[in-house]
């Protein structure tokens, strides 16, 4: 029942496209400075990596923070943003 | 395990193995299945030890009969769903639970009761065969209790791992506890299942971490006060403790006290429990069941609470220990029949702490003795009670005081109540008492005058007719009393408030014969004396002193005895009435004072319109200076009836006249910079405002903003910039407004402010400004696309006058259409030093000749 930020909702609203890897919710600069270090540097990879995870929740979560460091609350955020995303547009 | 020399076709494979199907294994998503892995092959060692237990539980509860329904097989039925399939169904309802869990605790909880669910079958499984044969309706019950609480614990949100795996550890101790009853066989059943649960504790806190580690610890300081708890299981004491401690409560012990009582309503409490608690968190519902394992207390069955309670022994010393809490008991339950619901969630609150205490209770008990046997329980017991002893009394303080508290609160309502009601009524009574000693006013009995107000002379007389004259004298006024008590009440049977000397005289005499020879000395003594005796004698003319007693006409009495009726009325009207006085004297000074106030904030609310407006007309006719400075057509001063009217609302003009003449007139006080003078304007005579303060020539370029440059906006990275530079030819937008643009050359200042900008990069050879762009564009060419790259990113996303600067790259043969005159640039343009210093109009005057120079030998 949490609410979703608006970066959540700017990213759900529409194909992501070539939008930057800090478009996504829970990601931001430093987040997505050392995402793109590792090669995700759009959002559409990532949701590469979570498609391959399967989209399991924990195992996203886990990738999350072993690559970036992302607290909890930004792999739920993250996960939230990627979900919903695939439910409305894959 | 040799997981890091796994390919990945065997990571694959492995994961398979489990029941897991696994995506791609990628170097990316190759650290998470090894985690995963590995969490499933500990799985897989619990699960290995577990399948018995299942089926103990399952047969004890086949065995158990009837009572043994939802409790148990939803317990063994989630203790399988938890073994196999860890995440979906539970995490959802963990995280339908655990909104602000950390997510550290989310997976270590799930492995915590999975191991704890998996150690509460394996510690319970060596027991069983010893205890199965024992089987009675009483494990049934407490089984399903037991369960029910394993049940609630799986289901409720995950606390501290500890706890979970603990109260778990207590639900199975719980189930084999019955059957040992009147034996040492629940002490050394209890250590073993201890023990048993410290090795898979023990492991579970290998798994889960030191934050397992933790919150057993933490259930280690609860855990006393669970003893406690546990203790005061005698039927009001341990509903008392239960409201005393507001610990993290494990839920697991309740049931065992709770099933020794008796299976009271056991469902239907727990309905309406888990319905409180769901309006609480869902850690609550421990404690909703707790409550039901309370109220099932209130049942008592002797027997069953020695055995009930395996620890009884520990918990008889922690009794002792507070021994003088027995008194809230009955309190306590008042309390918690009454507010039930209300206190629940106290209570909730309260059971939770004791439910991680009675997880590191055992906890600690375990970690005392590692694979002792029953033998050793009285030595963990004289542990445990040691432990228990000091850090329970801060907590049974800080129980005392909730307890207190919680109890107080109950009858605190009715305690402060019962003494307002005592204080109304004491002050009633003293008001009643006052009226009537003040109505009966002396009240000397008959026969018991010793004192007199005669003086000493009286005394000669003998004792008959002293007392003969006391009493006459008494009934005397008496009777005066009364007239004069009916005469004020408005009684009607006496119009006269005194007595007039034959009425007297014939008073006296009826009341006694004796009377009538002392009447004339009692009267001369009261002459004689000086004192008020009560009664006042007036002669035939007032205000004359009376000297003999054939003067006297009337007698009146000084002390009106009144009936208590009418003194009541009298006073109530008395008190009414001053009262009103009082309001009314407090109305007139509270209005004044509230009229007062509401007249300064009037005032000040004006004097602030006053300046405003006077800080209005200076700026209008300053600004009218200056615009008159520069157009020389308009006259210097400005009519003030005009720039009223300017500067005041038509509809606000009635409103504001007031402030408008008080600002008019501080002006012509206060302000040295205007002068109020008489002009002819269009043949009429205004008075007129002249603003006589020669204008400083560096006020206006100072105030505005010049052009410079302002900073960076954002970091230029990959992201938003092209990582290498296409082209020589930069477009660079939104540096200036031509509309705004005022006096001549600004393009030149822009010229200089990129090329100081750039100042580094001495590639720049052509730099163009667009006047009339509405975008503020600007073109530049350099040397060589590593020159407008570096050009690029000194300039893009600056400030630059206030304005965002943003550059984009141009196609070479474009930039060459629009400016021919570019294709033969080649020398790089050089900021003039004079730049940087000054920002005078002048100086950029005097540049651009210089520039222009170094411009057309560039293009030359």
């Amino acid at each position: 029942m949490s609410s979703t930020s608006q970066k959540h909702k700017d990213f759900v609203a529409e194909p992501m496209g070539e939008k930057p890897v800090t478009a996504l919710a829970g990601i931001g600069e430093v987040l997505g400075q050392r995402l793109e270090g590792k090669g995700f540097d759009k959002a559409y990879v990532v949701l590469g990596q979570f498609l391959v995870l399967k989209k399991d929740e924990e195992l996203f979560r886990d990738w999350l923070k072993d690559t970036c460091k992302a607290n909890v609350k930004q792999q739920g955020d993250c996960f939230g943003c990627l979900k919903e995303w695939c439910d409305a547009f894959l | 395990m040799a997981s890091t020399q796994l390919s990945d076709e065997e990571l694959f494979s492995e994961l398979k193995l489990f029941g897991f199907t696994p995506g791609p294994v990628t170097e990316n998503t190759r650290p998470v299945y090894l985690k995963k892995l590995k969490k499933l092959r500990e799985e897989q060692q619990q699960r290995g030890s577990r399948p018995g237990k299942t089926r103990s539980s399952g047969a004890i509860n086949s065995t158990a009969g009837g009572g043994n329904t939802a409790g148990s097989r939803p317990a063994s039925h989630d203790v399988t769903h938890l073994s196999s399939s860890r995440r979906p169904g539970r995490k959802s309802s963990v995280l339908g639970f655990s909104s602000d869990e950390s997510d550290a605790e989310t997976p270590l909880k799930r492995k915590g009761l999975n191991y704890s669910s998996k150690a509460d079958r394996s510690s319970g499984f060596p027991q069983q065969p010893k205890i199965r044969p024992v089987t009675t309706p009483r494990v049934a019950s407490k089984s399903q209790y037991g369960a029910a609480s394993t049940l609630n614990i799986n289901n409720s949100s995950p606390g501290p791992c500890g706890q979970r795996s603990v109260s778990s550890g207590w639900g199975v101790r719980a189930r084999s506890s019955p059957e040992a009853e009147g034996r040492d066989y629940d002490e050394s059943g209890d250590e073993d299942y201890y023990e048993g649960d410290l090795e898979k504790n023990s492991r579970s806190l290998n798994g889960c971490g030191a934050s397992h580690l933790n919150t057993s610890k933490l259930a280690a300081d609860y855990s006393d006060s669970d003893e406690e708890e546990v203790v005061a299981l005698s039927a009001g004491e341990q509903q008392r403790v239960r409201l005393e401690q507001r610990r993290s409560y494990q839920k697991a012990g309740f049931p065992f006290h709770g099933v020794g009582r008796g299976s009271q309503a056991g469902g239907a409490a727990r309905q309406v429990n888990p319905p409180d608690s769901l309006n609480m968190l869902g850690t609550r519902r421990e404690e909703g069941e707790e409550d039901e394992v309370k109220r099932r207390d209130s049942d008592p069955s002797g027997g069953f609470r020695s055995h009930n309670f395996p620890r009884k022994s520990i918990y008889v010393s922690l009794a002792e220990n507070h021994g003088g809490e027995a008194g809230h008991n009955n309190h306590v339950d008042g309390e918690d029949g009454a507010s039930r619901s209300g206190s629940s969630s106290r209570f909730a609150i309260g059971l939770r702490p004791r439910f991680s205490n009675y997880s590191s209770l055992s906890q600690t008990y375990r970690s005392n003795h590692s694979n002792h046997t029953a033998p050793n329980h009285s030595y963990s017991q004289a542990l445990l009670k040691q432990k228990l002893s000091v850090p329970e009394d801060e907590l049974l303080q800080q129980f005392k005081r909730d307890e207190v508290a919680s109890s107080g609160s109950f009858s605190a309502h009715y305690l402060s109540m019962f003494l307002l009601t005592a204080a109304c009524l004491f002050f009633l009574l003293l008001g009643l008492m006052y009226l009537r000693m003040r109505g009966s006013g002396s009240s000397e009995v008959d026969g018991v005058i010793k004192s007199h107000p005669f003086g000493s002379d009286f005394d000669t007389y003998d004792k008959e007719t002293k007392d003969l004259i006391l009493k006459l004298l008494l009934s005397l006024h008496d009777h005066l009393a009364n007239v004069a008590g009916q005469h004020d009440c408005g009684d009607q049977q006496h119009p006269n408030r005194s007595l007039s000397m034959k009425e007297a005289s014939a008073y006296l005499l009826t009341q006694n014969q004796e009377f009538g020879g002392f009447i004339e000395t009692a009267l001369e003594w009261i002459i004689r004396t000086g004192q008020d005796v009560g009664i006042r004698l007036t002669g035939t003319l007032a205000d004359e002193p009376l000297t003999d007693w054939s003067e006297i006409s009337q007698l009146e009495s000084t002390h009106p005895k009144m009936p208590f009726t009418c003194r009541f009325r009298r006073a109530f009207f008395t008190v009414i009435s001053r009262v009103f006085l009082i309001a009314v004297v407090v109305a007139c000074v509270g209005s004044v004072v509230c009229y007062m106030k509401y007249r300064w904030r009037r005032e000040e609310e004006e004097t602030r319109q006053m300046y405003d407006m006077v800080e209005r007309i200076i700026d209008v006719l300053r600004s009218h200076s200056e615009a008159c400075q520069e157009n020389q057509d308009l006259q210097p001063y400005l009519p003030i009836p005009h720039v009223r009217d300017s500067l005041v609302q038509p509809q606000d003009r009635k409103k504001m006249k007031k402030v408008w003449e008080r600002a008019v007139r501080f002006l012509s006080a206060n302000e040295s910079r205007i002068r109020k003078e008489t002009q002819r304007i269009g043949g009429a005579d205004f008075l007129v405002w002249r603003w006589i303060q020669p204008s400083l020539s560096c006020d206006k370029t100072s105030l505005m903003p010049s052009k410079v440059w302002q900073g960076k906006a954002f970091p230029l990275d990959r992201r938003n910039s092209p990582p290498n530079s296409l082209t020589p030819c930069l477009k660079i937008r939104n540096m200036f407004d031509p509309v705004m643009e005022v006096g001549e050359n600004w393009d030149l200042v822009i010229h200089e402010a990129i090329l100081e900008k750039c100042n580094d990069n001495d590639g720049i050879v052509h730099i163009a400004v667009d006047k009339n762009s509405r975008e503020g564009c600007v073109y530049v060419k350099c040397l060589s696309a590593e020159h407008s790259g570096r050009a690029f990113k000194a300039l893009h996303g600056s400030w630059f006058d206030g304005k965002l600067v943003t550059v984009k790259y141009l196609r070479l043969d474009r930039y060459h259409q629009r400016f021919p005159q570019a294709q033969g640039s080649s020398t790089p343009l050089k900021a003039s030093s004079l730049h940087a210093s000054a920002t005078e109009a002048a100086s950029a005057a005097a540049r651009p000749q210089h520039r222009v120079s170094t411009n057309s030998s560039g293009f030359s």
